[in-house]
Order: structure tokens, then sequence, then C-alpha cells
């Protein structure tokens, strides 16, 4: 349990922020504002220099020893089973602290002028600091538990954040209804810990520490036969955090919550738990290619589905999160093809864009007098021009667009889907035609709001003005990220080194060397460009080209209908007397289902058997009555022995005296 | 002689308990009793004991039962009226219990062991005032002054519940 | 026939018995303190019985201790007796039901 200089600053990483919160929901109103946010501010901006600390350090270690810990104490000891609170650094979890703590850095700033009329400001920098604590925790856990720790600490802090204005009913639903649906996930995440140790454990022996995931990886083979089932129950926790079907429905409901909330967690960060914890467990992920085949697939499917259910929505924060939806399902197809490195560039680049999408239109809700129905904005372009012109740069960034970072990180996935093994043209084609209609719905967005007239009120449109530069900036800075946040992962084919993948490749390569797929993977890695030739590059090259185009075509097809040939959208809602519109409209009914196939038979057993039957029958009724019934009928009993007759109380007496000297008498 | 006396005097005294407990008047009860105290006497008399058979006449049927009869005659009207039936059914047959408990175990007792003669060991002079006397101011000196003091209790205590509502004396 | 201890002893079991019963089926409290008395004499008798077989005076001591002891008891009693009638003009015991749960 040795920790040196740097090592130690792990837990501080985490524990910061903590303070932060601790702090902040202490004192609450009793800390003036400023001090408050510049408080939780601080906090998440000294974890993200600490976490720069630490990444700088991790750069100087050579590339297969990058792993820097930090115990700080046993939590669980039993059997031969260890559990520590420990904390740790390597390339994986670099990448992810750093994108936490800077997003989310930035995103505490503009917190400070979005927040700043709001009664709850010192509470919503509480939870906004806790959830930085928690994802840490998840990020830089050293083992499963850890990780699951941070899991649910985050699943509370956005239940937390979602029913921030909990005054207002429909507010709480939507944050139950996430809290809920990500239980079934972890549910299936808690099984699959359990399977893993179930499994693991008869076959360690004295082995400690079974769920680290040092240890997990050096095992992975033990764990060969129970992978498929262990890695589809972690998926479904998986699915459940980071919104893939058929557990996404909490996601669009969370638009309820603060517009920083939605940028930060439902957009940046949280939800990228599920695919952070897939891409963790990669080493056993690749020992079932089953289960690879399951997450790719859904991966794919969720992309396609939202991207259709988004070309319809009229909210602009409901947009963005099926958008949202869509590119998880991107990430999860990469990690579903084995394309990990791939799959969390896209996290990276998405944080980027996403976060810049949210917090602009977070920058037009605030001009707008709180209006998010895009049918009533329009001609903001000119009055916000910074709002305008980041969110333009998020868009073109989202559409994939050369030299933009949503163009490198999606298409390497494209890319990978198509020609890895566990790829094809299917998944290829599925993924390419959600893009397109990424670049469609995105430019139908830019262009409802920013472009044409102003269709709002005559009130509302008298208060439209920019934001404050505490606003702006971070949509400054994210903007820049998103031109220049895809470079660093440049592909081979185009002459860049990418150094994103070779960055994460020690934790990934291992896994690939343990995969059915043995040899033949571990050959093609390194050598894939030499070995397969030009003929893999070409094929890049023309996959790359037609991406590219398609992301063109459909911001140009969005720009024009909306813009010019509105009558299209009309032809398009009308079309099949309106069926198709409204179908999309409703999310394909998929809550309606879900509250007529589950909700409501589940209520109704809660109600009868649960309620009436359990709770008033057996616990009221039989223990709580039931018990005091026993007492009350003693009681009676012995009330006949204490009725006040003198004469009753004499012949006790005798009776007594009686006993006694029989007793005496036989004994004698 | 000695065992007429006895069956005379013992079942005399039966009698007289008996209709103690069975006569409804109070009066007529406590007159009952005095009879039985007499018997008594006679029973202590035959059992060598003639000053206690003098003390038994003097304090027990004397002062303590004449007490009876003035408190009976105090408490005049419902001291002599019937008495009220309240209790259930099961009382009676368990109020028997006990008696019939003891009276077979007695009757098992007579069945398996001899009886055991009274034999010799009372003297001359056994019994008498003097040898009463000398053991109560000698070897019981002590339990006499104690009883004594017993006698002072009860009077005083008897006066402080009895004065009711008046004023003691000394208040 | 002789006459033995057992036979004393006997007789006192039998008043002790008639007493005990008379206690408890009686009503009125003053026959009750009487039933007391016959309790207390029937013991009067075991002792005096005992002191003849074993010649020794000391029971007989004892029983003067016991007259005395009646004597205080039935004098309490009956001041207590007369305190509860002149409260309430009762003296059956079965309208004396305070403690009653």
């Amino acid at each position: 349990m040795h920790s040196d200089a740097t090592e130690i600053l792990l837990r501080w990483i985490v524990l910061v922020p903590l303070l932060g919160a601790a702090t902040n929901g202490l004192l609450n109103r009793r800390l003036p504002r400023q001090v408050s946010g510049l408080l939780a501010c601080a906090a998440v901006g000294l974890s993200f220099a600490l976490s720069v600390v630490v990444f700088l350090r991790l750069t100087g270690m050579p590339a297969a020893e990058r792993f820097v810990s930090d115990t700080l104490a046993t939590w669980i000891s039993f059997g031969n089973i260890r559990i520590d609170l420990a904390f740790s650094m390597d390339p994986l979890s670099a990448v992810m602290a750093l994108i936490v703590t800077g997003v989310g850095f930035l995103i505490h700033v503009y917190s400070l002028g979005y927040m700043a009329h709001d009664d709850g400001f010192q509470r919503f920098f509480t939870y906004m600091n806790l959830f930085i604590f928690a994802m840490m925790t998840l990020v830089l856990g050293e083992n499963l538990v850890m990780l699951f720790v941070g899991w649910e600490g985050v699943g509370l802090c956005s239940y937390l954040l979602i029913s921030f204005w909990f005054s207002d009913e429909a507010n709480a639903a939507a944050g139950k209804k996430a809290f809920v649906v990500n239980r079934i996930g972890d549910f299936g995440f808690l099984l699959g810990i359990f399977l893993i140790g179930a499994t693991l454990l008869p076959l360690l022996g004295a082995e400690q520490n079974v769920l680290s995931f040092r240890t997990l990886q050096a095992h992975a083979g033990l764990l060969g036969p129970a992978a498929t089932a262990i890695c589809l129950l972690l998926f479904l926790g998986a699915a459940g955090k980071s919104a893939q079907i058929p557990l996404y429905i909490w996601l669009p409901d969370a638009m309820a919550g603060p517009t920083p909330v939605s940028a930060l967690i439902h957009a940046a960060t949280m939800v990228t738990a599920g695919v952070y914890m897939v891409a963790r467990m990669n080493f056993l992920y690749v020992l079932s290619p089953t289960a690879m085949a399951v997450v790719a697939a859904v991966g794919v499917a969720t992309a396609l589905f939202a991207s259709t259910i988004a070309v319809t929505q009229n909210d602009i924060k409901k947009v963005l999160a099926y958008s949202t939806v869509s590119q998880l399902g991107y990430m999860m197809l990469a990690c579903g093809v084995g394309a990990f490195a791939a799959g969390i560039f896209h996290v990276m680049t998405h944080a980027f864009f996403k976060a810049l999408l949210f917090l602009g239109s977070g920058s037009v809700i605030h001009a707008m007098s709180n209006e998010q129905d895009m049918r009533v904005m329009g001609g903001l372009k000119n009055k916000l021009p910074v709002t305008y012109w980041t969110f333009l740069i998020g868009t073109i960034a989202i559409a994939g667009v050369f030299p933009l970072a949503g163009f490198f990180s999606k298409d390497e996935i494209l890319w990978k889907a198509f020609s890895s093994d566990g790829g094809g043209v299917l998944p290829w084609a599925l993924g390419f035609f959600a893009a397109g209609l990424t670049a469609f719905y995105m430019a139908r967005l830019v262009v409802l709001t920013f472009f044409d007239e102003n269709r709002a009120s005559p009130e509302v449109q008298s208060h439209i003005h920019e934001s404050p530069a505490t606003m702006t900036l971070p949509l400054v800075v994210l903007a820049i990220l998103s031109v220049i946040g895809g470079w660093i992962g440049w592909p081979h084919f185009m002459g860049g080194a990418n150094h994103f993948e070779q960055w994460l490749e020690p934790v990934f390569a291992v896994g690939h060397g343990a995969a059915a797929h043995g040899a033949h993977e571990v050959a093609s890695a390194h050598g894939a460009a030499a070995a397969h030739g030009a003929h893999d590059t070409r094929m890049e090259w023309i996959l790359a080209g037609a991406s590219l185009l398609w992301g063109l075509v459909g911001l140009t097809l969005g720009w024009f209908v909306y813009l010019r040939r509105t009558s299209v959208a009309d032809g398009f809602r009308t079309m099949g007397g309106g069926f198709v519109h409204r179908v999309l409209l409703n999310k394909y009914y998929v809550d309606e289902a879900y509250e007529a196939t589950v909700i409501r038979p589940g209520y109704r057993l809660s109600r009868t058997v649960l309620w009436k039957g359990v709770d008033a029958g057996i616990i009221d009724g039989l223990l709580v009555n039931g018990s005091a019934l026993v007492v009350a009928i003693i009681g009676s009993v012995l009330r006949i022995f204490q009725n006040g007759m003198v004469r009753y109380y004499a012949w006790a007496f005798t009776i007594g005296v009686t006993v006694f000297v029989l007793y005496l008498s036989f004994s004698g | 002689m000695e065992g007429f006396l006895f069956w005379f005097c013992g079942s005399l005294m039966v009698l007289g308990g008996l209709m103690t407990v069975i006569q409804r008047n109070a009066i007529i009860s406590a007159v009952w009793l005095i009879f039985a105290f007499v018997c008594a006497a006679g029973i202590f008399a035959l059992l060598s004991a003639p000053f206690l058979a003098i003390m038994q006449i003097l304090v027990y049927a004397g002062a303590i039962m004449v007490l009876f009869l003035f408190v009976i005659m105090m408490l005049q009207g419902p001291v002599l009226e019937v008495e009220r039936h309240r209790l259930r059914g099961w009382f009676w047959p368990a109020v028997a219990l006990p008696p019939a408990a003891v009276i077979l175990m007695i009757i098992g007792w007579l069945r398996s062991n001899e009886l055991q003669p009274l034999g010799d060991a009372a003297g001359p002079g056994f019994g008498t005032v003097e040898a009463v006397a000398s053991l109560l101011l000698g070897r019981y000196l002590l339990a006499f002054e104690l009883i004594s003091v017993v006698l002072l209790v009860a009077i005083i205590g008897a006066l402080a519940v009895g004065k009711g509502e008046r004023k003691l004396p000394w208040k | 026939m002789e006459i033995t201890l057992t036979h004393y002893l006997i007789l006192a079991a039998v008043l002790f018995l008639i007493g005990m019963v008379g206690f408890v089926v009686r009503r009125n409290a003053i026959v009750m303190l009487m039933c007391v008395e016959l309790m207390l004499c029937s013991t009067n008798i075991v002792f005096a019985a005992f002191s003849r077989l074993h010649g020794d005076g000391g029971g007989h001591v004892f029983v003067l201790m016991n007259f005395a002891v009646a004597a205080a008891e039935a004098a309490i009693g009956l001041a207590l007796l007369v305190e509860i009638y002149r409260r309430r003009r009762t003296v059956n015991v079965d309208d004396l039901k305070a403690l009653m749960e």
C-alpha cells in the first residue's frame, strides 16, 4: 500500500470535489453566491489540474508500465476476498479523468451565469461537485466495486439534478424515471459482478483483491466459460447508464433538469460511463464473440433508432437528447466490433461538441426567456452571435465534417465497423445512414433556431440578449476543442500517427492478445496497414470520403428543406396520412408500450399483492396488530387473576400453601 | 379416661369450628367460636398444659372473642345481613381441592406409618405456671420482651386506625 | 384406645382445614378474621402436643407468644374493619374490590 508523491494525488482528484460538495451543502445559503460558485469551480479546476499532473507523469513512463495506484484502505476483507478503497490511473482512465474534470470545469463556469438567478444556487453546485466526485470514483476506481460505487453515485446525482426543480411534479417524475430505469440496469450489473466473483473465487484460492481490474485482466482466461453471461449482464448495466435500447427511455425525460446538467451528465460524462465500463472490461468481452455481437447490434440499432426520432422533435433539448442516445449507440458499436479505442475517442470528441451544443442551447433558452420549442424560435443568428457561431461549429463537428473532431472519431468507428471481424457491411451501412440523419436533424435544428425570422411573441423578443461572458467563454473553449480535438487521433491512412490509439494501446492490446481470434488479431493489430496492404488504405479513403460527402449532403438537405422549401417538410409530415410523422414524433410509442406492459401490471401487482396483501395484511395486520392482539389476550387472561376479590386471593393462598406442604412432605 | 375426653373435646371442637364457618349470623358464629375455644382449653388440659388451658379461656375466649363481639355489635346493621352470592360455579369445587388433597395425604400417611405415642417425657411439674414462668422469664426472656413490643405496636396501631377523623390526644 | 401424638395432629389439621375453607368461603370480613383465629388455635394445639412429646416447656412459651400475636392481629384487623365500615358502610369483602383491574 505504498503511495509516493504523485500517486497520492489520485485520492485528492476524487476527494477535492467531495469537499467542495460538503462545504456548499452544509453552508448552503450562508455562503454568498460568488463564494459558493467560485468554490465549486475551483474544486473541479483543482481536480483537473491534479489529473493533468498525474497524466504527465504517466506520459513519462514507458508505455507498458503506465499505471499508478493509490490505496486508501482495505474496505472489505473476509475469506479470500479483499476489496480496497483504491484508485488507479492508466491511459484509459487518464483520458476519462481529463474529459470529466476538464469539460466539467467548463460547465461549472457556465453554470455560474446560467444559474445566477436561481434560488437553489448553492444546492446546485453541491450536487454538481458531488457528481464530479462520484464520476471520478467511477473512472479512477481500481476495482469493479469502486467503479460500481461511483456508478451508483452518479445515478444518485443524476436523480438529484434532474429533479432539481422538483416543485414541478413532472421534473420529479423524470428524476424518478431515470433512477428506476438505471436501477434495472444496475441489477444486471450486480449480477455480472457476482457471477465474476462466483466463477473466479473457487479457482483462485488464496488470491486476494479479486475484483481489481489488474487481477481480472490477469486471470481473464479463467472467466472464459462464463464470459458471455457475465458480459451480457454487465452490458445490461451499461445499457441502462448509457441509454441503449431498451433502457434509453430516461434520457429524453432527463431534459427536465437544468441545461448545464444535461450538458455535463447526460451528454459528456455520466452516460459515457457504460462505454467506459465496457472498454475497461475489454479483456473479458473479447472472450465472447456473442456478447460483442450483441453490443454492436444494440449499439447500431440504437444509433439509427434514436436519430429517426430526433428528426421530428420540436423541443431543442429533446433533439439533442436523442442525438446523444444515437451517438452513444455509435460508441457501443465501436466497442462491439472490438474498436475500443475508437469508441473512447468518440467519447472524447462527443463530450466536446455535445457539451458545446447543450450549453449553446442553454444560451438560446436563456435568451428566449426559458422557451424551448423551436417552432417559436428563429432569427437568433444576429442577436446571439457568439452562441450562433459556436453552435454552428458544434453542428459541423457532429455531422462529421473534416477537419473537425467529429469526422475523425465517427469515421474511425464506421471504418472499424466495416472492416473488423466483428463488423461487416450491414453495421456500416446502418451507421452510415444514421450519420446522414444526424447531419440532417442538426441542420434542421440550427435553421429553426437561428435562421429566418423570430416567431416568438413581441415580449419574448424584446428580452433576447447574448449571454454573459461566464456563459460564452466556455462555449468558445469547447468550440476550439471541437475543431482541434480530433487531430490527436489523426488516422494512419491519412498520414497521421493516431496518437490517441497509441496511447490507449496498452489497455486494449492485452485483450486482443487473449482473444479467441488469437494470433491472427495480434499480427493484424500492428501490421494491419502493411499486411493487408494498399487494399485497406484505399477502402478507408473511399469510406472516409463517402462519410464526408454524406455528412455534407445531410447538412445541405436540412438547410435546404427547412429554410428554402419548407413545403418538403410539410409534405413529409403529412405523408401516409401523417402516420410516419406521428410515430416518430411520439418516439415510436415506446414509453406508452412500457407503460402498458410493464408499468401498469407492476403497479397493479404492487397495489394488490404487496401493498394490500403483504404490507397491510401481513405486516400491519399480523405482525403489528397481531402482536398487540396477543398481548391484549394475554392481558385479558391475566386480568382474571387480578379481580380484586379478596376471597379469590385467599383461595390462591390456600392452593399455594397446600402445594407447598404437599411438596415438602413428599420430598422429605 | 383420656381417650374419652379426647374424643369428646375433640369432636365438640370440630363441631364448633364447623358451626362457626357455616353460620350465617355473625354473632352466632362468634359464640360457636367461643365454644370451640373452650373445647380447645380442654384439649390443652389433656396435653398436660393447664396454664395454657386457663390462658386460652382468659385470653382467647375472654378477651379476643369479646372484642369480636364488641365490633359485631358496633357494626350492627349489615353485619347480620344475609350474604350475597356472587362467585362463579367453579369456585366451590375449587375450594374443596386443598382440603381434599390434604385429607388424602393424611389418609395415605396413616396407612403406611405407625402412630407415635406421646410418651413419658413430660415429668411432673410440666406445664404448670411455675414451669412456664421460669422459662418465660429465664430462657425466653428476649422473646417475652419482644412480644410486649408487638403488643405495644398493636395498641398504637389500633388506636391510630380506629380513631377515624377525631384527633388523637397527643396530636 | 391410646391417644397418640398423631391423634392430636390430625385434630389440629382438621381444625386448620376448617378454618382455611371458612376463610375462603365467608364474605363477612369479621367472620373471616374469626376463621383466622381458628387456624391459629389449631397451631397452638400442635405446639402443645409436641411440647408434651419432648417434655420441653418451650412449646408452651411459644403458644403464649401465639396468643399475643393473635390478639394483636385481631385488634388491628378489627380496627381496620371498623374504619372500612365507616367509609364504605359495608364489611362484605365482595364489595371491597378497589384493587380490581
